[in-house]
């Protein structure tokens, strides 16, 4: 089984967010107010985070990066679920069972990363907003949690496709959403495990981290970046 | 007894109580258990039928992205970018990621409105008809052909390449008015910095994916740039897309932008010195024998003294950089140390390829010229002009051009009168427009009133140097329509408002997009088989007004409707047998290689088979790009570059004003910016582009100002802090953020917040920092200097309940 | 057997046979305040979570603190009834009851909690459907569900001779008690088998009670969030929750001698010797605090440092240092000296202090450390709804409401223990001290 990852090119990224909005067209994420945002309740499954360095000279530098789910291979979040809401599915990526989440929480209070939402309002799409949503992605009621997939449903989608044209799946096939819109290219995605892909060459070379990897976390989702970073976080 | 009884009673009353409490709360416990249920239903739901793709083109900037539109039955739901599309190759940025949220918004206009009650508010409005509204403009209009005096209508528009956009300015051609003035300004000083020294009428385009070393004087080169999307993608080549080859980025500016933060390097300079320090950079290069030899001695002039035409004696470049650009007196006006201007000219100079960026800050904002021709004079000493990862000059797309206006006496006679906006004469004859100028013509009434003004594509009562007095003016003017989708602040002043489709809703043609180096013909396709409301292309509207205001003015649109004019006009483009369909990257290079040797592989046979296939990809364009063409490029009379040293001697006001005399704590520089979300002054209708305005910070909905740690704490600001920002102009709310993000003295704001309409998510969100610009101008260019404005910044009295500073630690 | 004699005990009945004003205004107050937390959770049902302070990323805030809280409180009762059962302090027996109650009454309360807390609480029964036991959340209510069925049995057990009392004067009762007393007659079998009974769940119910708490730590223990990563949090929760407990006990004792004047049987001794223990444990709290503290400090490490800085100068110091005054320097001040833990209200002013003091301490173990994530997000501040307030008030209300409806059916001092003590106790004593003294000269030892 591949072991879908995705590759961040911190050189090459922009900080446009293209990717951040296209993860929530794409994910039926509803768009927050004023006052949710304020509630600090707005939900985004991919944001940018800012890591700030040289404060104490005069020039500060800014490092925007963009923080998906890791889907680590040593998750904290399922272990803790109590009703398994939240595990890693047949494909390896860390998922999420929205019907069977009671809400409890527990798992954005593990994930180290702090990339997990939860519902707290039931989402809202004033009319006609709703028509733009996608077929392919549920709608998450009100109480339960929500994160980065991986755009799961475009890899079942990549795997019938490739079924009815009886081929294996190919690099490429399965894109997430975010990866796709990268205007910089900064984001590729693939199987880390292929040697022939692109994102397990670069995953390996000497620009390559992971974000508190020495959480034994195991992240799926790997850095690159020319200068020193694992030691900033 | 007593007190037993007494003790019933109250046990009586007890459950009395109890009964009626269990009532109370009950019947609301079911009404509550009943939306518990409901918030657990979804609420939507999917959409049915088959799914199919269309590729259309984004319109949310100037920038030309081609789309490819994911439908399911008759919704769209998904919009992803044209993986054959040459502009952006598969990729969108965060707007046009947002596109369905404008086509699906909710507070789009439905229909034809009329106001019927105050300017200022939607209330005001009734719907009419099609064939009313334009039946009334039309009469309203003819009479002004009939009393001669037709140069009265006003066209006020964006600088947008597409149909919808000529034929509106062919119609008040054809009507009779030389009164066509654009709003965008973001291009004007680029392009005439070209004008100056390559005589060229033109937009350049920096070839950063080919080059080694981008040197940009505050050009916002990964924001609101003139293509951002292809600009992206040439940055992301240009770092990490070549094996061994890592591209350096030096940013100049005053602000730690996403460009700066990006950058190598960021050299934080004074404001309004970007230019100087450009130029600064160039006098060392000169100085010391840095510059390219070759292209210098070949195709340049001016660099040393010479007489002129005249026999007059005309200063060098030389000269004027060792007089007024020593290292001393650079490194003093732009706050930056002599070292790093020294190394800088010795990086650029000692890269393979280099190249510097003006300052272009977006669609809206005007760059500097001074800070284009300090860049344009680098690019010609390091012989960046027309080579590869140097500046580019696109060639025009050769489409079938359009008939010549027919003859008609009184539309000559009226174009023939000046400029409202006096606009290439008098004191800035480079100036293509001035709408400030317009709004004071308006609001005097001379050289002649104004009966009519449209308003395509432009917002000037929230988007101009001037938007209180466009408002005033506005009232002045009889006839005023609006095309606005959404009810902007300026539709909301029209006396109609005509609708026009969302871009995923109509036929469309764009050419090449500012910035982008080879001709590209993009064709957009309505992805939906109606509109979603009672709307028409803009180019529809235009056609039927044409029709309805006498023959004179139909006779120069001979064409049956929108699609037989772009069919006509894709019918020209293959006659003239070169360049390709839009196709993959292996196309590109071996149209490419066959064009660069001679042949011509177009993909297509016929000029039917152009159109089909150009909506089967996306359209035509010429990857095919010939470096050092000297005869297209070099186009001024000596038929060299020419250093314009008599244009740089006049020094920018702001430069001096930054750099000679420390800004006053109580009199900060203005530095305005536009952030790619809200690029152009658009983009805060859609919450989520409100969502990301400013990246790496949590959702704001609010204007936000930056201001230096020092300057902060000499005015008794705090970080978060709720300030008042003031100029003789005008007042504005937003918060501080202190830190080290600016250079000391200067507050810098973004631009495109504050709208008073714009539906429920931009009204009365944020602020809008152009109401406090001073009217000053650029020396030479005559373009507003924003720059210039010099505001107050003080805490504001009373702390707002509930705000986000609350929130925060 | 002929008719329990009551004697002098006869007082221990009175609550039960007549009820005063004062018991209904309280209890009209507090069903007020119920009421009220129903209107609140009524909201919250229908709007969700939204209606609480908490955000991202403060997933969790008061619900989890008094879902920590009460559980803690639950560990008076039975773990300190037991503990001076199976040591056979006599002074025991008048206070047993009262504490036991507590911690039955008191395991719901905590368990609602966590019903408060879901997003969904529909889907409650997933728990049960789909259980994961990886999840620490699991080990709880197992652990709890085992705790509440143990300690509802160690209530019951040594009640049963007190309900055939009441059986026998209150024959009004009868439908109730007669059913309750299975049968209970006072013969000797009955009563072996009743002592045996009651011996063998004190020794199970211990274990049992130090795991709940142990686990209640370890969901915060099993993420590797900063300062919730501990090793010493299994213990560190246990002894916070005895002392938490202590300090309820005392609380609960005071309002008991007050309210129905038993003073003979709740005497200062009473209140001395369980300020003893809680001055023990007032110091080994303190003990794993600063051990707690003192390890962070010493590591060093920056994302726990963030955390422990904002605890102690930074955003949450007054809290902190309320919780250490609360929590060492007012009980430690008050039950060190012999003087003011002699009496009953320097016991409880320093119970009070505890229960305010532990009550921050939950706090400050859940909020901060969510405050701070360990990428550099916006940090965010919580503040409790109103919603959550009355929530919380409810939840105390209703526990005092029923606390207060069990004194009216059943006796809050144990009459058939007391009775027992002064019947048997002295001799069993008597002979217990001999034993453990050397025999006199001459006597040999069996
Ligand atoms: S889309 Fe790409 S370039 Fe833009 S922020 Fe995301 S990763 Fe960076
Ligand atoms: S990043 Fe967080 S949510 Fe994602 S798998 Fe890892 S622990 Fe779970
Ligand atoms: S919130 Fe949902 S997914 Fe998260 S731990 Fe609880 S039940 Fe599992
Ligand atoms: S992979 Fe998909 S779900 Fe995850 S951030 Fe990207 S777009 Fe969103
Ligand atoms: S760059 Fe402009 S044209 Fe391209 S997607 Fe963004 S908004 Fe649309």
């Amino acid at each position: 089984m591949p072991r879908w990852g995705m590759v961040i090119d911190l050189d090459r990224c922009t900080a446009c967010q293209a990717c951040v909005v296209a993860c929530q067209v794409e994910n039926n994420v509803a768009p927050a107010g004023p006052e949710l945002a304020e509630r600090g309740r707005a939900i985004s499954w991919l944001r940018l985070v800012p890591f700030q360095g040289g404060e104490h000279g005069t020039r500060p530098e800014l490092r925007l990066v963009p923080l998906p789910c890791m889907h680590c291979e040593r998750p904290p979040c399922t272990r803790v679920c109590p009703v398994k809401a939240t595990l890693i599915d047949r494909e390896g990526l860390v998922a999420q069972v929205y019907p069977r989440c009671i809400g409890c929480r527990y798992c954005t209070t593990a994930c180290p990363y702090t990339v997990r939402h939860f519902n707290w309002d039931r989402p809202q799409w004033p009319r006609p907003m709703e028509d733009s949503l996608s077929p392919d992605v549920s709608v998450r009621p009100n109480g339960v949690v929500e994160k980065c997939t991986f755009c799961h449903h475009r890899l079942q989608r990549a795997r019938d496709q490739a079924r009815a044209e009886g081929r294996p799946l190919r690099e490429g096939d399965y894109v997430p959403a975010c990866v796709q819109t990268c205007p910089a290219e900064a984001m590729v995605f693939g199987d880390l495990d292929d040697p022939r892909s692109a994102v397990a060459r670069l995953s390996q070379g000497p620009r390559a981290f992971r974000l508190l990897e020495e959480l034994g976390t195991r992240p799926k989702v790997v850095y690159l970046s020319k200068g020193e970073w694992g030691g900033e976080v | 007894m007593e007190r037993s009884a007494s003790v019933s009673r109250r046990r009586f009353l007890g459950f009395a109580v109890g009964a009626a409490a269990g009532t109370a709360v009950g019947v609301p416990a079911g009404r509550v258990l009943g939306d518990f249920l409901r918030a657990t239903e979804l609420p939507v739901y999917p959409p049915r039928g088959p799914e199919s793709f269309v590729l259309s083109v984004c319109g949310l900037c100037p920038g030309g992205c081609g789309l490819r539109v994911r439908r399911i039955g008759e919704r769209v739901v998904k919009v992803d970018g044209n993986p054959l599309h040459p502009v952006n190759g598969g990729r969108l940025c965060p707007r046009g990621q947002a596109a369905l949220q404008s086509l699906y918004h909710p507070d789009r206009l439905a229909g034809p409105l009329r106001r019927v009650g105050p300017r200022g508010t939607l209330r005001s409005f009734e719907r009419v008809s099609w064939d009313r509204a334009l039946g009334e403009i039309a009469a309203r209009l003819t009479p002004l052909r009939e009393k001669g005096r037709p140069e009265s209508l006003v066209l006020l528009r964006n600088g947008a390449r597409r149909v919808g956009s000529r034929l509106a300015q062919r119609f008040v051609a054809a009507f009779g008015s030389p009164n066509d003035v654009t709003l965008d300004r973001g291009e004007v000083s680029t392009s005439l910095a070209l004008q100056l020294g390559q005589g060229l009428l033109a937009t350049p385009a920096y070839d950063v994916s080919s080059a080694d070393y981008v040197l940009s004087l505050g050009g916002a080169l990964l924001e609101a740039w003139s293509s951002p999307v292809h600009a992206s993608r040439a940055y992301g080549h240009f770092r990490q897309g070549r094996t061994g080859r890592r591209g350096k980025l030096v940013q100049v500016e005053p602000r730690l932008s996403i460009t700066a933060a990006s950058a190598d390097q960021w050299i934080a300079v004074r404001p309004g010195t970007e230019g100087v320090f450009g130029l600064g950079v160039a006098a060392v290069i000169v100085a010391e024998g840095l510059y390219d030899r070759e292209f210098v001695a070949e195709h340049t002039a001016g660099l040393e003294d010479a007489a002129g035409a005249r026999g007059e004696p005309r200063r060098g470049l030389h000269a004027l950089l060792e007089r007024d650009y020593s290292l001393e007196r650079v490194a003093e006006e732009t706050g930056v140390s002599a070292n790093v201007i020294l190394r800088v000219a010795r990086e650029l100079a000692a890269a393979q390829r280099s190249v510097a960026v003006g300052p272009r800050r977006g669609p809206l904002l005007p760059g500097s010229l001074h800070g284009h021709l300090a860049a344009q004079t680098l690019n010609a000493l390091l012989g960046s002009v027309d080579s590869p990862g140097g500046v580019l000059v696109a060639e025009e797309a050769p489409l079938a051009p359009w008939p010549e206006l027919p003859e008609d006496a009184v539309a000559r006679r009226g174009r023939g009168r000046p400029r409202l906006d006096g606009a290439g004469s008098g004191d800035f004859p480079s100036l293509p427009s001035d709408p400030e100028r317009l709004a004071e013509a308006i609001l005097s009434g001379s050289p002649y009133p104004v009966e009519a003004l449209m308003i395509l594509e432009a917002d000037p009562v929230f988007a101009s140097f001037a938007p209180d007095r466009f408002a005033a003016a506005l009232e002045r003017i009889p006839l005023v329509v609006s095309f606005a989708t959404l009810p902007d602040d300026t539709a909301l002043c029209a006396d109609w408002i005509l609708p026009e489709s969302h871009f995923l809703e109509q036929w469309e043609l764009h050419t090449t997009p500012p910035g982008v180096p080879y001709p590209v013909v993009s064709l957009s396709q309505p992805t939906l088989a109606r509109p979603l409301h009672d709307v028409r292309p803009v180019s529809e509207i235009f056609l039927e007004l044409a029709r309805r205001t006498g023959p004179e003015v139909a006779a120069a649109f001979p064409w049956k409707d929108v699609q037989s004019l772009l069919e006509a006009e894709m019918e020209g483009l293959y006659e003239q047998k070169r360049g390709a369909i839009m196709g993959t990257a292996f196309d590109e290079a071996l149209a490419r290689m066959m064009e660069g040797a001679g042949w011509w592989v177009p993909g297509y046979r016929s000029a039917e088979e152009l159109w089909t296939k150009s909506r089967e990809t996306g359209g035509w364009w010429d990857p095919f790009y010939d470096h050092g063409d000297w005869k297209r490029v070099l186009k001024t009379r000596s038929g060299r570059f020419e250093f314009r040293a008599d244009v740089l001697e006049r020094r920018p006001r702001t430069a001096v004003a930054g750099g000679r005399e420390q800004p006053k704590p109580d009199a900060l520089a203005l530095v305005l910016f536009e952030p790619l979300a809200l690029a152009g002054g658009t983009g805060a209708e859609l919450p989520f582009l409100q969502g990301i305005l400013d990246p790496g910070e949590e959702e704001r909905w609010e204007t936000w100002a930056d201001i230096h740690t020092e300057t902060a704490a000499s005015l008794g600001i705090a970080d978060r802090d709720r300030v008042t920002v003031s100029s003789p102009h005008g007042a504005i709310s937003v918060r501080a953020r202190v830190g080290l993000r600016v250079v000391p003295g200067v507050v810098a704001i973004p631009v495109g917040q504050g709208k008073r309409a714009g539906g429920r998510w931009a009204a009365g969100i944020g602020a809008n920092p152009l109401r406090l610009v001073s009217g000053e101008r650029e020396l030479f260019s005559g373009l507003p200097d924003p720059g210039a404005t010099r505001v107050h910044v003080s805490k504001a009295t009373g702390r707002e309940p509930g705000g986000p500073a609350d929130r925060r630690s | 057997m002929e008719k329990f004699e009551l004697g002098e005990d006869a007082r221990l009945l009175r609550p039960i046979e007549r009820t005063g004003r004062a018991f209904w205004i309280s209890a009209a107050i507090l069903l007020s305040i119920v009421a009220w937390g129903v209107f609140a959770y009524l909201s919250q049902l229908r709007r969700g979570l939204s209606v609480t302070g908490l955000n991202v990323p403060v997933y969790w805030g008061l619900y989890i603190t008094n879902f920590v809280f009460f559980i803690g409180i639950s560990h008076a009762g039975t773990l300190i009834s037991a503990i001076l059962r199976l040591a056979h302090a006599e002074w025991r027996r008048s206070i047993t009851r009262s504490a036991e109650v507590i911690t039955v009454l008191v395991l719901f309360f905590g368990m609602g909690c966590v019903i408060l807390d879901l997003g969904r609480p529909d889907r409650v029964l997933h728990v049960l459907r789909h259980g994961n036991f990886t999840s620490p959340l699991l080990w709880d209510v197992t652990s709890i569900a085992t705790y509440l069925t143990a300690s509802t049995i160690y209530l019951y057990l040594p009640l049963i001779p007190d309900i055939a009392i009441l059986r026998d004067n209150f024959p009004g009762r009868k439908w109730l008690y007669r059913t309750l007393a299975l049968g209970w007659t006072g013969t000797s079998r009955q009563q072996r088998l009743l002592d045996r009974a009651i011996a063998a769940m004190a020794v199970i119910v211990i274990p049992i009670a130090i795991s709940v708490h142990t686990v209640v730590s370890w969901v915060f223990a099993m993420t590797v969030q900063p300062m919730w990563h501990s090793t010493i949090f299994g213990p560190y929760f246990v002894v916070g929750a005895i002392f938490s407990g202590i300090a309820a006990i005392l609380i609960a004792m005071a309002i008991i001698r007050k309210a129905y004047h038993l003073e003979a049987y709740l005497k200062p001794v009473h209140f001395n010797n369980l300020g003893l223990l809680l001055l023990v444990m007032t110091l080994l709290w303190f003990y794993f605090t600063f051990a707690e503290f003192l390890t962070t400090y010493y590591g060093g490490e920056p994302s726990h440092m963030v955390i422990f800085l904002s605890k102690t100068q930074g955003r949450f110091s007054p809290l902190f240092w309320t919780m250490i005054v609360t929590c060492f320097v007012v009980p430690f001040a008050m039950l060190a000296n012999n003087r003011t833990r002699g009496t009953v209200w320097g016991t409880v002013t320093a119970a009070v202090s505890v229960q305010i003091g532990m009550w921050l301490e939950r706090f400050l173990i859940v909020v901060p450390s969510l405050s701070n994530p360990r990428l550099p997000l916006t940090a965010a501040t919580y503040t409790p709804s109103w919603v959550e307030w009355s929530l919380m008030a409810a939840f105390v209300a209703a526990f005092i409401f029923l606390y207060a409806v069990f004194t009216k059916l059943f006796p809050i001092v144990s009459i058939w223990e007391i009775h027992e003590g002064r019947e048997r106790s002295l001799e069993e004593v008597s002979a217990r001290v001999q034993s453990y003294l050397p025999a006199p000269a001459g006597v040999e030892h069996e």
